[in-house]
């Protein structure tokens, strides 16, 4: 805003040393803050229909219950309470937060890695790049349909299992596979969109720091500890924070796969508003548990951009 | 998109219509436009709307379709802000009482007499709520036992008969099973729907176990009693021992038995064009089986139509509701374009023959058991407004009990979960 008003203010002065202007503009010139505002509005008007709004009415909401026989009433942090002691929902804090912990580093460090095999001018690496990242262009809900076949008992997952004599897996029918079975699958679909920003970040640093390094008897390893990771560290600070806001709102693999099963396992907190919400009919609660994934995301993402910066 | 736009824009024109011709004059009242919502292609319904057009040139019917998935939920979203646009819809059986509490329905009970003489007993019941009708039931269902005579021959196993008196027990089922999976089959057994309600009720009650809702309010949960523990250890068992197999969703198990992968497999009068069309071994159908010692039951219901309280048009709207459910010809019509059973009684007995001949060799007597089953054995799904909850926390249950999760104890956190729901109900 300041540095809006100060340009607005400098073009005045010019205006003023050179010929005065005719006398109607004068009166919109003396009011650069409403141009500002003007030329603001569309994204103004956007932000607070689409983003605030919504959050505000999700807040609001969160404080009644409406019930089937008894109406609308005010109950103020009464739907939180409920949910703190609702077993179902703690264990879907618990499954998300170990779902973030788990998913994030092994996402960020895979496309951290096939980033710096696939900008190595090796043979045919620019097709095994876009062999990496044509997943993306399967949308979710085919992705998990395909993977909800490769994980049947008698599917391609333990057919190839078999090839190496391990016995078959139950994958999503086993509460300790499920999980993992569906990291493994979003990290199918996400790794490689990840990767392309990385990819970039990497293709941006000279070739001279490379030729140097060499010079030095820099090894290749010590190159990527010093030369790259340093230097990519913008689109990777970027891609984590990115890539733990897309996992802490992964819905479709869940309502497809696992329905939140076997036993809660899956039950991530983006699937548990969405059974709460429309399956239950409990808006209320399901608007207080939006607010709760809301915080829990800010929280993260917090903590993730604090680490960053002390590297600094 | 752009379709369902058109829809929306036509609903709403239609409405402006409808409250032009309202207020223009009171004996208008059976003219105009019935708008009716439901979750079905348009292709569905043009058979009915067409006919009853005929029949009444001055009313006008209007169809939107919602799919399935969003239906419930636009429902309660267009009913709660008292939209005036819709005037006949669509109401899945089990969540009427839900919808004539909230008062979303018009009682219809006047016409009680009409329905209870058009329908099956089962049929009826299921429309009312609170003593009063609420609703005309436009299908119905049933569930039937569908099995690979092949895989039975090869196991020396002699094949069920289609003949209600003969049913077999679940027990029957289990060993023949597991003789064809020594003989080399894949799977004994499966259920098309094997983690629903809807075709797992009957195991229950037919161990006497109950609905699993009970009380006067029907919001009192009771999954927990020696019939539905008898009933889970051994569907569960059924996964346990490899006679069904884990893993294989929903949708997917059909192609399980066109396969030939599996024996026996529990499911509905849809499937009988679909075997009759894709499968090139020699299959049969047979009653749906029972435990030895314990009550037959089988599933039914489907959908049923009522008429919003909003609505502006409900005298024109009622004569579009009776003639597509009291009216045998109207009745039938609804079922012309889909392979479902007819709610009325004699628009069934003229369809089913059809359904029959559809599976040639294969589905002799088809006709007869369904009428049967619709007339004797069918349970119907409780009344209760707290089904919706229920559903979804059983079917969950059922997931986990089938891949392993110990019976006893996930149907004691199944009822925690119910209770839980219910009481944001109240």
């Amino acid at each position: 805003m300041t540095i809006q008003s100060t340009r607005a203010g400098a073009r005045d002065t010019r205006a003023r040393t050179g010929s005065p202007g005719p006398r109607a503009r004068r009166p919109l010139r003396q009011h650069p803050a409403l141009i500002a505002l003007a030329f603001l509005a569309p994204a103004l008007v956007a932000l607070i229909v689409l983003r605030l709004a919504p959050a505000a009415v999700a807040l609001w909401d969160s404080l009644f219950r409406t019930s089937l026989l008894g109406g609308t009433q005010f109950v103020g942090a009464g739907n939180y309470l409920d949910l703190a002691t609702n077993p179902d929902f703690q264990n879907a804090v618990g499954v998300t937060l170990l779902f973030t912990i788990l998913i994030n580093p092994l996402q960020v460090a895979t496309a951290f890695l096939l980033a710096v095999l696939y900008t190595r001018r090796a043979a045919g690496s620019k097709l095994w790049r876009s062999l990496v990242i044509l997943p993306i262009a399967v949308p979710p809900a085919v992705s998990a349909v395909i993977w909800s076949v490769i994980y049947r008992p008698d599917g391609l997952a333990n057919a190839f299992l078999d090839l190496f004599g391990i016995p078959a897996q139950p994958f999503l029918t086993s509460p300790q596979q499920s999980l993992a079975s569906i990291m493994v699958l979003l990290s199918w679909i996400g790794v490689g969109y990840w990767m392309m920003f990385l990819i970039a970040g990497i293709n941006d640093i000279p070739g001279s720091y490379y030729e140097a390094a060499s010079l030095d008897g820099a090894s290749g390893w010590r190159q990527l500890w010093t030369i790259t990771f340093p230097l990519v560290r913008r689109p990777l600070a970027f891609v984590l924070v990115a890539d733990t806001v897309s996992n802490l709102l992964v819905f479709a693999p869940v309502q497809i796969l696992t329905k939140g099963g076997p036993e809660g396992s899956t039950n991530l907190l983006m699937y548990d508003i969405f059974t709460r919400a429309y399956t239950l009919g409990d808006l209320n609660t399901a608007q207080a548990e939006v607010v709760i994934l809301v915080l829990i995301t800010i929280a993260i993402v917090a903590v993730q951009f604090r680490l960053l910066k002390s590297e600094d | 998109m752009k379709r369902s736009h058109l829809l929306l824009a036509a609903a709403a024109a239609g409405a402006l219509v409808l409250s032009g011709c309202s207020s223009a004059s009171e004996s208008a009242s059976t003219s105009g436009t019935v708008n009716l919502l439901g979750p079905e292609d348009p292709a569905t319904f043009a058979p009915v709307i067409e006919a009853f057009e005929a029949d009444h040139p001055d009313i006008t019917i209007e169809y939107t379709q919602v799919p399935f998935d969003q239906y419930s939920n636009t429902l309660q979203q267009r009913l709660g802000a008292e939209d005036d646009s819709i005037d006949v819809y669509a109401v899945d059986q089990p969540n009427l009482s839900q919808l004539a509490a909230q008062g979303f329905l018009e009682d219809l009970s006047d016409l009680e007499d009409e329905a209870r003489a058009a329908t099956s007993a089962a049929q009826f019941d299921i429309n009312v709520y609170d003593g009063r009708m609420w609703a005309l039931s436009i299908w119905n269902s049933t569930q039937m036992l569908f099995f690979n005579r092949d895989a039975l021959a090869a196991a020396g196993v002699e094949a069920p008969s289609v003949a209600p008196a003969e049913r077999w027990t679940w027990e029957q089922i289990v060993d023949a099973g597991r003789a064809t999976q020594d003989a080399g089959m894949e799977y004994g057994l499966l259920f098309e729907q094997v983690e629903a309600y809807y075709q797992l009720q009957p195991l229950a009650e037919s161990l006497g176990g109950g609905s699993g809702i009970t009380g006067d309010e029907m919001l009192t949960v009771d999954v927990t009693d020696d019939g539905w523990q008898e009933a889970m250890d051994w569907y569960a068992d059924t996964f346990e021992s490899g006679l069904s197999p884990r893993g294989v969703g929903g949708f997917q198990t059909s192609p399980v038995f066109m396969d030939g992968d599996v024996t026996f497999f529990v499911g509905g009068p849809w499937d009988v064009g679909r075997f009759a069309s894709d499968v090139d071994f020699d299959w049969g159908v047979a009653p749906m089986p029972y435990f030895e010692g314990g009550e037959v039951a089988t599933p039914t219901g489907s959908w049923s139509w009522g008429i919003n309280t909003a609505s502006k048009n409900a005298d024109a709207a009622r004569k579009f509701l009776e003639f597509a459910a009291l009216d045998a010809a109207g009745n039938l019509a609804t079922t012309e374009a889909t392979t479902i059973i007819p709610a009325n009684s004699e628009a069934a007995a003229e369809y089913l023959p059809g359904l029959e001949a559809l599976g040639g060799e294969h589905t002799v007597g088809v006709a007869d058991l369904v009428t049967y089953e619709v007339e004797n054995t069918a349970v119907a799904r409780p009344v209760s407004v707290g089904y919706v909850q229920f559903e979804s926390a059983m079917n969950r249950a059922f997931a986990d009990i089938r891949n392993g999760s110990p019976v006893a104890s996930r149907l004691d956190q199944a009822t925690t979960q119910i209770e839980d729901a219910w009481s944001k109900l109240r």
